[in-house]
């Protein structure tokens, strides 16, 4: 304690504390979170997981623009029934008074499939044969019908910019299980990313160190990871010595100094940063079956193949959380279908289905599958009605909409809750977004009511103050 | 690859080590107290009698119950009855600490009840204690005893120079100082400099939640929102009273002086972010008043009045009422735009980023009920927080322009009378040179804030501000300066702390030791470049960001574009402030993209280069005088023997600019003495 502050406040635990109390020294440092100097409360670890976790990594396949649920896990008899007739019922329709067309049926018909018999729209012909490990929620729903605040309350629980997400929050929570990697990775789509950018892997009011970090598929995957042009990797080695060598003699009129310490090993992690990563997306090791298998071998399929197969391997090397985003951009470059949802989700399933396929193959091929929880959704649904007479496209719809959970400590083979007669709403079981938060964190062993961050006066949570429900249908 | 052990498994292993120490109540016990006691056994209520939230508190007689019934297994015995039970290792905790006498510092600040709370009553500020120090400050914090030695010269001429300007000294005033090494001269001569305003003005608008954009899907710039920001630097610098500058944010356009300037002071109302298509108008606009609201109870009154939206503030004597009260103050307002493109304002010809506030009679104002805005409750006018206030002040009639709500709240925060304002600005300003408040929760003085370290030095410095130097900010400085606490040695036992540079303070010095530093002021902000990898990640990654050109883009950090969605990521990863609401001190993190960014960058590279072909241009050919000029422009020192032979070993195999690069990435360089 310093004599001229003998009141420290909570916050004066720092995970510097932690990590030296431990023993650990910096071989129990990662790179998200080598060190925080203030502002963190005790730190959660004590504590965590607060029960034996069923998952250790988290998978989260983003949807971008909002999936159509009556086109792919929701089916709706009542819609061919009634096509080209006006929705009569209460629920508000459509977004930002674009035009509210007729009830439209799915041109793509859904069938049964596995033991289970879950029915999946004939968009996902690969996805399919995983139908037994699939847990569909076809009752979440949303508070919003914007793009910007729903990818943002998908990610981080409000609508508002400035909170930590999901990933955030994991990260916090879990740490990370290597040292030489980020804890949470995001991919975006090469046209671009999702509405809100990166507010969608932000960290919010929590320092920096907890955000989500860019991970690109080719090339330097992280930024700055390259050594600068004209400098030869002797060189850099030979700067870093000297770098090290005059910071360690610096260190002597501090012995001790864990910031100063922390800073020197900093250098060198991130020197062997470099190697790992670059490992990481380096596919030559691959089988060209397994290449094949991802979809690297086709143009529609090898951007979203490439990715879920570094997602694999960033997996295997004890990443924490990855999220993937399928569609970048604007309207029909995502799965945003306002003028044509039929070619739309057309193109943006096949771009998808098999990559996410050979995932799911390739992760219980790998034993990983036991502790890898999936997440498949977008930022909320579309609405059963054609945006216009007569159009193909479908407006956003936030009132119910179909996600997918599968993996480590889901019940896969089922779907849980149901919208309306049409798909408009969430009746059954209604699965609000923040109780799927609730769930996740959950299943990767952490009370959500007990996970907090205090700012501005309050222990923050990522479900919030109301009262939240697990979808328990969906635990195995 | 076997991942080492995630730390939750460390701390498991280190929670089964016997204790050998004593159980340290202010870090261990009293936060589990505050966190899940204290709503019902508190300042607030007193549950069956009991008050838990300090140790003070805590009846003897009452040990052995609070164990059995933390312990008990029946739900309705159980404490706390709401919420997960207490971990393994927090019961350990206050078992122990029970077990040792459940002992608590003699001083520990506890109010009776929350109308006691320290920060709510009148300054008391005692006489300077008998000391032999002469400072006011010192006699404070040694009292009778030794101070802690004091720094050596040039490392204070450092620490002056970004402590005040946020630049390293130059060659010239390095020389100056070492004919005439009086620190005094150079802390007055550094007061006029322009420099410190803009170095002032950042610490200030982090506190004000302030960015040029407005987040969420098209990010829009704020049109001429720069004017505010210059208007911070202005104020700064000419030293306006700090009492003035709380009138002119809350209400410039209200006052009997308005004027251009005044009016773009108010653009703090406006600095939040915005969604220009909201989930839901109806409760969007109550979201931008909570902003408004929360910022001004946070920036000004160090409380966090946001959380009593909803209900009475759960840890704190605020009320619903006391909150809609205040929303009501600002309800007149709105936000001049057409469709979704936000205007500004126009005042004598000058665009000014502020809000409108018609000359209509005010909307009614009530609370609404759980924070809904669709369910409204009993009507309320305005007012300010009962508890702080035994007498309402004087909301002036409505009068040309505005409805004077604003007015009669900006009067009543900036009257010395008022308990909060000096105490946190103060506390603010001590905070930045010293590396930690004495109140350390900044923008939280309220019951679950930190209680003062010196809530008598706190007292006379807030009441010596006021009264001695006329809310000058600048007196202020000068007065922690030329304490021997600010120029002592920064050790683990010193009132200073060492704490790493701020980004901006990272990036201006690289621009200074490289000889780039443009200076020019004020004016549209600036785009330093970003990584095209940071690029790809957008929605609209062609149009997103276009850089400025070099020569602009060397503009100090204070002029950089602080785009909501698209923060520059070399500020993100060195803990710039969060862009969304007040923040009351940077997080200093250490993590290996900081070092990516520093050895790796194109901005540290460029900078490099740059340093090195100033260096041969003003200290000739010889690897020597290199070296030695290198040191000093980034150090402010020469190198000792052992470090110069080392560099200059390198220099045999690698280049100048090789070794610039490793200078600027140097501990010492980020972590001044």
């Amino acid at each position: 304690m310093n004599r001229f502050n003998p009141h420290p406040s909570p916050r004066d635990r720092t995970r510097r504390d932690f990590f030296w109390q431990a023993g650990g020294g910096f071989a129990g440092l990662a790179l998200a979170d080598l060190l925080c100097r203030d502002a963190l409360a005790s730190s959660p670890h004590s504590a965590l997981p607060h029960f034996p976790a069923k998952a250790r990594h988290c998978i989260f396949l983003f949807m971008n623009g909002g999936p159509s649920q009556v086109d792919t896990f929701d089916p709706k008899p009542a819609l061919a029934k009634y096509h080209g007739q006006p929705y009569r019922g209460d629920a508000k329709v459509g977004s930002n008074g674009r035009p509210v067309g007729h009830l439209m049926q799915s041109p793509f018909p859904f069938a049964p499939h596995g033991n289970s018999g879950l029915e999946i729209s004939s968009l996902f012909p690969h996805l399919s044969r995983h139908a037994d490990d699939l847990c569909v929620i076809r009752s979440v729903h949303a508070d919003t019908a914007a793009h910007a605040s729903g990818c943002l309350q998908m990610n981080t629980g409000g609508i508002f910019i400035g909170k930590p997400c999901l990933g955030s929050w994991l990260s916090y929570g879990l740490g990370s299980a290597n040292a030489n990697l980020p804890s949470f990775v995001v991919m975006t789509d090469p046209r671009g990313g999702p509405i809100g950018s990166a507010s969608n892997w932000s960290a919010g009011y929590m320092p920096a160190a907890y955000q989500g970090t860019l991970f690109r598929g080719s090339g330097s995957p992280l930024l700055d990871l390259a050594t600068p042009k004209g400098t030869t990797a002797q060189t850099q080695r030979r700067s870093l010595d000297l770098l090290k060598s005059l910071n360690e003699t610096h260190l002597e009129s501090r012995p001790g100094d864990t910031e100063l310490m922390a800073r020197i090993e900093s250098y060198e992690l991130a020197f062997r940063m470099q190697s790992e990563a670059a490992t990481v997306v380096d596919l030559s090791t691959e089988s060209p079956a397994t290449l094949e298998m991802y979809g690297l071998n086709q143009p529609l399929t090898a951007d979203f193949g490439r990715k879920c197969l570094i997602t694999r391997r960033l997996i295997e090397n004890g990443v924490r959380f990855i999220q993937l985003y399928s569609g970048g951009g604007h309207i029909e470059d995502t799965w945003d279908g306002h003028t044509d949802c039929i070619k739309n989700h057309r193109t943006h399933a096949a771009e998808t289905d098999q990559p996410i396929a050979a995932l799911i193959a390739d992760l219980k091929r790998t034993g990983l599958w036991d502790e890898t929880l999936l997440i498949w959704g977008g930022e909320f649904g579309r609405t059963p009605t054609s945006e216009g007479v007569g159009k193909p496209g479908r407006d956003h719809n936030w009132h119910g909409f179909s996600m997918w959970l599968a993996g480590a400590g889901v019940k896969g083979g089922q779907a849980v809750g149901a919208t309306d007669e049409f798909g408009f709403k969430a009746v059954e079981e209604r699965c609000h977004v923040s109780d799927l938060h609730a769930t996740i964190l959950h299943l990767m062993g952490i009370d959500h009511t007990r996970l907090s961050y205090p700012h501005q006066g309050l222990n923050q949570r990522l479900t919030g103050v109301e009262e939240r429900h697990l979808v328990t249908k969906a635990l195995a | 690859m076997t991942p080492p052990l995630p730390p939750a498994l460390l701390v498991c292993a280190l929670a089964m080590v016997p204790a050998l120490q004593a159980v340290d109540y202010p870090r261990e016990i009293r936060p589990l107290l505050r966190d899940r006691c204290s709503s019902c056994h508190g300042p607030l209520k007193q549950k069956g009698d009991l008050r838990l939230d300090a140790g003070s508190l805590i009846p003897r007689e009452s040990h052995r119950e609070i164990l059995t019934r933390i312990l008990s297994h029946d739900e309705d015995e159980r404490m706390p009855p709401e919420g997960a039970r207490l971990s393994a290792e927090q019961v350990a905790l206050l078992r122990d600490w029970l077990a040792e006498g459940a002992p608590f510092p003699q001083d520990e600040v506890v109010a009776r009840a929350p109308a006691e709370h320290w920060s709510f009553q009148p300054l008391s500020p005692g006489p300077v204690p008998r000391s032999p120090h002469a400072h006011p400050v010192d006699a404070f914090l040694f009292g009778n005893g030794a101070a802690p030695p004091r720094a050596p010269d040039t490392s204070l001429l450092r620490r002056a120079h970004l402590d005040l300007t946020g630049l390293p000294p130059t060659l010239e005033e390095q020389r100056r100082f070492e004919q005439t090494p009086d620190l005094g001269t150079v802390i007055d001569h550094l007061l006029t400099r322009p420099e410190y305003g803009e170095r002032w003005a950042r610490h200030w608008l982090d506190v004000v939640r302030y960015a040029d954009s407005n987040g969420y899907e098209r990010d829009a710039a704020k049109p001429f929102v720069w004017r505010y920001r210059d208007y911070v630097i202005e104020s700064l610098n000419r030293d306006k009273p700090y009492d003035r500058f709380v009138l002119e944010q809350i209400a410039g356009d209200e006052l009997d002086d308005a004027s251009v300037e005044t009016h773009v002071a108010t653009g703090f109302l406006r600095l939040g972010h915005w969604d220009d298509e909201p989930a839901d108008p109806q409760t969007d606009r109550y979201d931008q008043l909570d902003d408004i609201v929360s910022t001004t109870g946070q920036a000004f009154l160090g409380l966090t009045i946001g959380c009593a939206r909803c209900h009475d503030h759960k840890f704190e004597p605020l009320t619903t009422r006391d909150y809609y009260s205040l929303v009501s103050i600002f309800e007149p307002l709105e936000r001049p735009r057409k469709g979704r493109t936000e205007l500004p304002v126009m005042v004598d010809g000058t665009e000014v980023y502020a809000w409108r506030e018609p000359s209509a009679p005010p909307p009614l104002s009530t609370i609404l009920i759980r924070g809904s805005a669709t369910r409204r409750g009993e009507p309320v006018t305005p007012a300010v927080p009962v508890i702080l206030a035994s007498r309402q002040p004087d909301f002036p009639a409505p009068g040309r322009p505005g409805t004077g709500r604003r007015l009669g709240l900006a009067r009543w925060i900036a009257d010395e009378h008022n308990p909060l304002t000096a105490r946190v600005i103060v506390n603010r300003v001590w905070q930045q040179h010293f590396g930690e408040g004495l109140v350390t929760t900044a923008n939280d003085f309220g019951l679950m804030g930190a209680p003062p370290a010196r809530p008598g030095l706190l007292d006379w410095l807030a009441a010596w501000f006021m009264q001695d130097a006329r809310w000058s900010l600048k007196e202020l400085h000068r007065l922690l300066l030329t304490s021997r606490a600010w120029q002592t040695v920064k050790t683990g036992d010193s009132p200073i702390r060492y704490r790493r540079l701020e980004a901006e303070a990272i990036r201006d010095s690289m621009l200074a030791a490289s000889g780039q530093l443009n200076p020019k002021r004020f004016g549209p902000a600036f785009r330093p470049s970003i990584p095209a990898a940071a690029i790809e990640a957008n929605t609209d990654k062609t149009s997103v960001w276009s850089p400025s050109a070099e020569p602009e883009a060397s503009r100090r950090s204070v002029y950089a574009f602080i785009k909501r969605g698209l923060v520059i990521p070399m500020f993100e990863t060195l803990d710039l402030a969060d862009t969304v609401s007040s923040c009351p001190q940077r997080q200093v993190t250490t993590v290996a993209p900081q070092a990516l960014t520093l050895f790796n960058g194109d901005f540290a590279n460029a900078q490099a280069t740059h340093f090195a072909a100033r260096l041969r241009r003003e200290a000739g050919p010889e690897p020597e005088q290199q070296i030695t000029m290198a040191w000093r422009l980034a150090l402010c020192r020469t190198p000792s023997e052992g470090e110069a032979a080392r560099m200059k070993a390198f220099l045999a195999g690698e280049s100048l600019e090789q070794l610039c690069r490793v200078i600027l990435n140097l501990n010492e360089f980020v972590y001044p003495e």
